[in-house]
């Protein structure tokens, strides 16, 4: 079976030559049919007229001949006859139908004589068919002055006038298969012609496909319209432009075939071309502004890009956390501040809602309050509370719905502030009044306790004097002086801690101070298994302070230290002086368990103390911190100890890894300050 | 219309006008192998009566159609009109007996009569008289002719060297004014059979020639033809005697009386014979006896037709 090819795959220039092929040939076959049938119904018509005629003629012919019965003038007008080349036979036939003369060789054939007369009067035709050939038999009677004298027949070969017929017909369809193959000559040059552009025309939109807007399918202009029209409009887009048409450029209406204010003008009747070329044409001009368009819309993107990337880095750079959730609550977008304080990719976060970022409770409650203020179209602004590596993180979250042209709430925008800072420095503000408070408080207590207490002091002093050493009494009045001394130093300390004390500030070396300190304590501190490791600064610093107080708050930190090791331990006394920064600072780093992060920020709150009642009143760091804050230092607790604070010191099997407390104090004095800058491990 | 069926109706249309025109006429089967020489059969025995072939046959048979058939009717007797084609074989025919009845010109006559055949009617003339004569016509604007004398040197058409008012009574007018047949430049009979007297008239009216001989009555018979005022009448001969009807010698007498009386009763008076005398182009038929034509013979004689008939 042949596998004809489907029509819609054959080529172009294919489809025109098949197609005039096609149309030369329906019309020309039907016609050529058409016309043979016309020309032998004309010829069988012109021939029975002429059999007619010739049978009509011979008739009348005959009628002279008849009526002197001369039979040869009658054998001759028959054999005249018979000398046409289609006239097979011709007789005559008397009134009584006898045959007077025909013109056949070896007898007249019988059947002849009777198979056609004359009809009515009239001639009659009637078709026979002898076998080999059809033949016109015409009867005609002989008539004169309107008596019947015979009849003359001939006989008109049918077959032979329709072989002319056909050879006419022959000749028709020859020339229609040369109309045809000369007619294919031209459909080819022409569908070459129609497809060489169609194709150029394919080419170039494939090269638009690709990208490439700058080829051109049409043809260029010889003359631009401004030169045709000398024209002088330079701002116009159609001047000197003679890649595209005017009416294209810079007519404002393109629809139809071009403006009609076009049709008129000679650059219009130059220039303009049939329907490939104007679509050719268009299709440049279509480039162009493909072109014209995608150059905009690059540069509109590349601006939006730049704007994006400045508003991403905006957002990006604002440590407050921002985000915009959708009417969903689900992540349309978040920065990268957000990002990092939930510990995700920014693209993992977008989709997602707080409920599967977040914890558990804290996404429950995130969800509902954005639910609230999604419900409620209002803005709400609060802060929160939330718990990250063991540490409070305040969080001031503002939450504000974005709303459609129509007012229905379509989204929420979410930017939350770290604030714990802020809320320490107000918890710090605050205890700092309350301390302003208590310490008013106690200062004025104090003072108004003193005097009686050194009045109980005095008596039980004097009254000791009074009974006998030894007795129960003596023993009682040492308790009632031991405890009255007790009270004294608490009120000592309250007053300390007041500021209500007395400061005598001399100008003193800071190691020599230290060394006191650690002298006085060393001693009983061995006994409980600590030891004092001291590294000061040789440069001896000098400072201007208060030398008892001072040594008060040596001896706390070292007291403290030794209460944090319990059993036992080494405790690093260091020293150093950052003479560009006018200061000196000193370090009291133990090996004990170290204070929890949750107590760092507490320990120097008055009576804040973790040692059980009765062993401790947490009062000393407080009152140390009032005196480092009086020398205009500063105090701060570190732990654990930094990571190789202890390496030049054996500190044995110590449980670690304990907490460093740093005191920075002022240099008052320039000329104290010698030698070059101590490099210490903590510039390290 | 969907596509397919375009197509179908585009190529199926050729197929149908090739299917609907075709051979829409019976054929007869005839077998022409089998033939037989035809014979004739001879007519029946008849009277047979024949008119000088001046005219074409179908002429003379229209002409002396119901004639012949009121005779057959009258006499009882069977009468049967034969066509000679030419006036020397109407004459031999009359010599040898194969025509019975002759009507024939009075110069024919007398050269038949001498084998025996007789006068027995003669006819009247269109013009009401038994004789008729010749007339000499030329063109009205040929100022050259204006009498007979003027025709010396002239070209000469005549109806026939046999004819007696298309040509010989002419001649004997022009003898009798000593104008001889050498004195023309061309004497021409006219052409082919019948219609003779016709031809003549047209040929002068063309201008091919000078002057024409006719036997009176022909012009009007051109009447309506050609126009006749262009024709002048230059010249007239004498009158003579008309067409006359002879026996063949031997025909029983009686038969030709019986005819004779059948013709000698119609009259122009009846309708009926009427119609047959001016069909057979006569006034009526009077009897005739060969005494008559005794002024033909003589111009005849006059003119040496013997002479004559052998120079044509």
């Amino acid at each position: 079976m042949i596998a004809w090819p489907k029509l819609s795959r054959l080529s172009f220039r294919t489809k025109i030559n098949c197609g005039i092929v096609l149309i030369v040939g329906l019309i020309t076959i039907p016609l050529a049919y058409l016309t043979w049938r016309a020309a032998a119904e004309s010829l069988r018509a012109e021939t029975r007229k002429r059999g007619m005629v010739l049978s009509e003629n011979l008739a009348m012919r005959v009628s002279d001949a008849m009526l002197s019965m001369d039979l040869l003038r009658l054998k001759n007008m028959v054999d005249e006859l018979k000398k046409v080349d289609d006239i097979v036979y011709a007789f005559i036939l008397d009134r009584d139908g006898n045959v007077l003369v025909h013109t056949f060789k070896g007898g007249f054939p019988v059947e002849l004589r009777t198979v056609n007369a004359p009809q009515k009067g009239a001639p009659h035709i009637q078709l026979l068919d002898d076998g080999r050939e059809y033949i016109d038999d015409f009867a005609a009677p002989v008539v004169i002055v309107g008596t019947p004298f015979g009849t003359t027949r001939i006989g008109l070969s049918r077959t032979k006038a329709e072989a002319g017929a056909d050879r006419l017909a022959l000749m028709i369809v020859f020339y229609s298969a040369t109309a045809m193959i000369a007619a294919l000559a031209p459909s080819t040059l022409f569908a070459r012609r129609v497809t060489e552009r169609i194709n150029r025309l394919k080419s170039h939109a494939e090269e638009v496909v690709k990208g490439n807007l700058d080829q051109r399918a049409g043809p260029r202009a010889l003359f631009s319209c401004s030169s045709m029209l000398a024209c002088d409009k330079t701002a116009c887009p159609a001047y000197g432009d003679r890649d595209r048409r005017c009416w294209l450029t810079a007519s404002p209406d393109q629809r139809g075939e071009g403006p009609e204010s076009c049709r008129g003008c000679p650059v219009y009747a130059a220039q303009k071309g049939d329907e490939i070329q104007d679509l050719a044409e268009t299709f440049d001009v279509m480039a162009v502004s493909l072109k014209t368009h995608l150059d905009e819309l690059r540069r509109t993107e590349r601006v939006l890009k730049r704007q994006e990337r400045l508003l991403r880095t905006i957002l990006d750079a604002t440590p407050d956390l921002v985000c915009l959730l959708d009417e969903n609550l689900a992540y349309l977008a978040v920065n990268r501040a957000f990002a990092a304080f939930v510990a995700l990719d920014p693209q993992d976060i977008v989709g997602t809602t707080d409920r599967d970022i977040f914890p558990a409770d804290e996404g429950t409650a995130m969800h509902d309050e954005n639910a609230l203020v999604l419900t409620r179209s209002r803005p709400s602004d609060r802060e929160v509370s939330l718990r990250r590596d063991g540490a409070t993180v305040w969080l001031h979250v503002v939450r504000v719905p974005i709303t459609d042209s129509r007012g229905k709430a379509i989204g929420i925008l979410r930017t939350a502030r770290d604030v714990t800072q802020l809320k320490q420095f107000q918890e710090q503000l605050i205890q700092s009044q309350k301390m302003e408070s208590l310490g008013k408080l106690a200062g004025g207590v104090a003072h108004e306790i003193n005097t009686p207490l050194g009045v109980i002091l005095g008596y039980a002093q004097l009254l000791q004097d009074d009974v006998p050493t030894g007795s129960q009494i003596h023993a009682d009045l040492q308790t009632i002086e031991k405890q009255a001394k007790v009270c004294r130093k608490i009120v000592a300390d309250l007053l300390g801690f007041s500021r209500q004390a007395e400061s005598a500030k001399i100008e003193m070396c800071f190691n020599n101070s230290l060394m006191e300190a650690i002298t006085l304590v060393r001693h009983a501190f061995s006994l409980e298994h600590t030891a004092i490791v001291t590294d000061l600064d040789e440069r001896m610093p000098i400072i201007y302070g208060d030398p008892e107080k001072l040594k008060q708050v040596w001896i706390n930190l070292l007291a403290n230290a030794r209460d944090a090791m319990g059993g036992g331990g080494t405790l690093l006394v260091r020293s150093r002086l950052y003479a560009a920064e006018q200061k000196v600072t000193a370090w009291f780093a133990d090996t004990g368990p170290g204070i929890p992060a949750e107590n760092c920020s507490r320990i120097f709150d008055p009576f804040f103390t973790t040692k059980p009642v009765g062993q401790g009143t947490g009062l000393g760091l407080s009152v140390s911190f009032g005196i480092i804050q009086d020398h205009g230092g500063s105090i701060s607790v570190e732990s654990p100890v930094p990571h190789g604070f202890f390496d030049s010191v054996d500190t044995g099997d110590a449980p670690g890894p304990g907490a460093v407390f740093i005191v920075d104090l002022p240099l008052d004095h320039e000329e104290t300050i010698g030698g070059a800058l101590p490099a210490g491990p903590m510039e390290g | 219309m969907r596509r397919r069926e375009a197509l179908f109706a585009l190529f199926t249309l050729p197929a149908a006008l090739l299917w609907g025109c075709g051979n829409d006429d019976d054929a007869v089967r005839v077998d022409l192998s089998k033939r037989e020489e035809p014979t004739l059969r001879l007519p029946p025995k008849a009277i047979t009566y024949a008119y000088l072939p001046q005219y074409a046959h179908t002429v003379s048979y229209e002409r002396h159609r119901l004639l012949l058939e009121y005779l057959g009717r009258a006499t009882g007797l069977n009468l049967r009109q034969i066509f000679p084609d030419t006036f020397e074989e109407h004459v031999r025919m009359v010599e040898r007996g194969e025509i019975d009845i002759s009507f024939s010109n009075p110069f024919a006559y007398i050269r038949m009569a001498r084998s025996g055949a007789r006068a027995f009617a003669r006819i009247i003339e269109p013009s009401g008289k038994p004789d008729f004569k010749s007339q000499i016509i030329c063109r009205r604007d040929n100022g050259a002719l204006k009498t007979l004398e003027d025709c010396r040197g002239k070209r000469w058409m005549a109806v026939d060297p046999s004819s007696a008012g298309g040509y010989l009574y002419a001649l004997g007018e022009f003898l009798e004014n000593g104008i001889r047949r050498r004195d023309f430049a061309e004497i021409s009979f006219a052409p082919g059979p019948g219609g003779k007297q016709e031809k003549v008239v047209l040929a002068v009216y063309a201008g091919t020639y000078d002057i024409g001989s006719i036997r009176d009555g022909t012009l009007e018979i051109l009447r309506g033809k050609i126009d006749i005022g262009q024709i002048r009448v230059l010249a007239e001969s004498k009158a003579y005697p008309g067409w006359v009807y002879a026996a063949r010698a031997g025909l029983a007498p009686q038969i030709v009386d019986r005819i004779a009386k059948a013709m000698f009763h119609l009259s122009m008076s009846r309708p009926d014979d009427a119609v047959i005398l001016t069909t057979a182009g006569m006034r009526g038929i009077i009897p005739a006896t060969d005494a008559d034509y005794g002024s033909v013979r003589q111009l005849a004689e006059k003119l040496g037709l013997d002479a004559l008939e052998d120079n044509t």
